[in-house]
């Protein structure tokens, strides 16, 4: 299997990070795709998850991951962002992640917005938010000053008023949203979303899809896992297939 | 006269509750383990540093630089064999086993230990700030060590307030407890802030062991009974909350002389457990309980 190399990015990724943020990833070479996976292997003790996965995410490019349910999808990418133990190589921006870093990934722009959401049920909601920063500064001030911090509060208008609530008695389409507004405040360059949609009102998942395509319009890379590719596919124009472990690449 | 001398002694030993109660909350909050062994590091550097000077007449600095250093050394291996291999191993334990079981045991191991190496008599710290004890408004008595409890108690509880409340870094901490994989997700060590904090609030018990031993003495067993009067006031907290649980301390502290001195010397403890309890049954979710208990 070979890594799918588009030529022609669709639209580059947004140059520029917050102050203070350590990018390598400007210095990579601009052929370089966005997340490039090469023989990615997850399992679980002896169980495995994931198989030998290889594919290539051009920069710009907005990519549904689909496939049933236990078939690896949410573990190709947890192991993508480094949160469980995997073999292979992840790049991106050209840049070799260290295996087990999230906090490394997070600083070259990939970000996770995880299934079931993971927020902090005891925290404010703009703290929640707030934690996005953490990847890129220590600075209380720094963070709420920042421009990705801006650009997570303007993503949700409707979510004003309850922002100082604690998140774990918000709604879950309201939980939602802090999760993907806190993935916005680490400033990514690429955002996977994992099931955004779970257990969600029709209503609500079209807004929160809205908010998907409107992130991805404004340059950031889009990665959605999705159980039903339906939804994805209306805003993604590239979909990599997870069956039993085996990822099949669709351009 | 009688009012304020019994706050004021209410003050000293609510210090006592409230700094053991900071430290136990805040390191329930990042690891979501009740830390029952905090008063033993207290014990340890009590009689640690009257060993030393005492018995084996090093100068004081030296006594205390030498305790401090093998606490520190012991609480990170501590974490880095045991701790880590509970939450974080192959086999990671969860539920009532990570609570309580692990800090428990060394409780017990500590105590042994100093069983061995400081007998089982009654020693303390010398005193850091000698003299009489000093008189206010002609009639109020302040102990000396008094004074230096409730500052240290006041100088823990607000730090560990103000770094969770206007620092990004307090939040992070919050929210290793609130959610490890959500924490460990935003990119925070989760790790390093439960070794930071475990190594951190060992030292704050020793140094406040060493400050407070004047006015209790210490024994090899009296890590436990420290420990518990600390978590009662951590309960009062949610467990989660140092600037609740230094203020239930405190109040706790004052609640029980105020019932000594004019209800019952002997039966004072009584009541203000009574009292406790009836507040926690009236009141769960105002004190905190809830939370605290699922988790």
């Amino acid at each position: 299997m070979n890594p799918v190399n588009p030529a022609a990015p669709g639209s580059p990724a947004a140059p520029g990070s917050p102050a203070g943020s350590a990018t390598r990833a400007g210095s990579a070479t601009p052929a370089a795709p966005a997340l490039a996976v090469r023989g990615l292997s997850v399992a679980y003790g002896d169980m495995v998850a994931v198989h030998d996965a290889t594919f290539s995410i051009a920069a710009g490019e907005a990519c549904a991951i689909t496939g049933p349910n236990g078939n690896g999808k949410s573990s190709l990418l947890m192991g993508i962002a480094g949160l469980i133990r995997r073999r292979g190589r992840v790049e991106i921006f050209g840049a070799v992640a260290p295996s087990g870093d999230v906090r490394w990934a997070a600083r070259h722009g990939l970000t996770l917005v995880p299934e079931r959401r993971q927020l902090y049920p005891g925290l404010s909601a703009l703290d929640n938010i707030m934690l996005g920063c953490y990847c890129w500064t220590s600075s209380l001030r720094r963070a709420r000053n920042s421009r990705p911090f801006g650009t997570a509060i303007d993503l949700f208008p409707e979510l004003k008023g309850q922002l100082r609530q604690q998140a774990g008695t918000l709604s879950g389409g309201q939980q939602q949203m802090v999760a993907i507004m806190r993935g916005l405040a680490s400033d990514p360059k690429i955002l996977a979303v994992d099931e955004p949609c779970l257990g969600l009102a029709e209503a609500v998942a079209r807004r929160v899809y809205a908010a998907l395509a409107e992130i991805h319009e404004a340059g950031t890379t889009l990665i959605v896992v999705e159980e039903a590719p339906k939804r994805a596919l209306t805003i993604c124009n590239r979909r990599v297939e997870v069956r039993n472990g085996v990822v099949l690449d669709t351009p | 006269m009688k009012l304020g001398n019994l706050i004021i002694a209410g003050l000293t030993t609510g210090s006592i509750y409230a700094v053991f109660a900071v430290c136990v909350s805040v390191w329930y909050r990042v690891s979501n383990i009740l830390n029952l062994a905090v008063g033993d590091f207290a014990m340890a550097g009590a009689l640690g540093v009257d060993n030393l000077y005492r018995v084996k007449s090093w100068p004081l600095p030296a006594a205390i630089a030498a305790t401090l250093a093998v606490v520190i050394v012991f609480a990170y291996l501590y974490d880095l064999v045991v701790l880590r291999l509970a939450q974080d191993g192959p086999r990671r334990q969860e539920g009532i086993v990570i609570t309580f079981f692990f800090t428990f045991a060394l409780s017990f191991f500590i105590d042994g230990v100093a069983k061995i190496l400081f007998g089982t008599d009654v020693h303390a710290a010398p005193a850091l700030w000698n003299g009489g004890s000093l008189t206010v408004a002609s009639s109020l008595h302040i102990e000396r060590a008094g004074v230096l409890v409730l500052a240290c108690a006041l100088i823990i509880g607000s730090a560990f307030w103000l770094y969770i409340r206007y620092t990004l870094g307090g939040k992070a901490m919050e929210a290793c407890g609130e959610n490890p994989l959500g924490a460990r997700i935003a990119g925070i060590d989760t790790r390093r802030y439960r070794r930071h904090i475990f190594v951190g609030t060992a030292v704050i018990a020793a140094v406040f062991g060493i400050v407070e031993s004047p006015i209790t003495g210490f024994t090899y067993l009296s890590g436990a009974t420290i420990s518990l009067t600390g978590f009662i006031a951590a309960a009062y907290g949610g467990f989660r909350k140092p600037g609740r649980a230094l203020l239930a301390g405190l109040a706790i502290g004052i609640l029980e002389a105020l019932l000594g001195g004019y209800v019952s010397a002997e039966y004072g403890d009584t009541v203000l457990y009574a009292i406790l309890a009836a507040l926690v049954l009236g009141w769960p979710r105002a004190m905190g309980f809830e939370s605290a208990v699922s988790g």
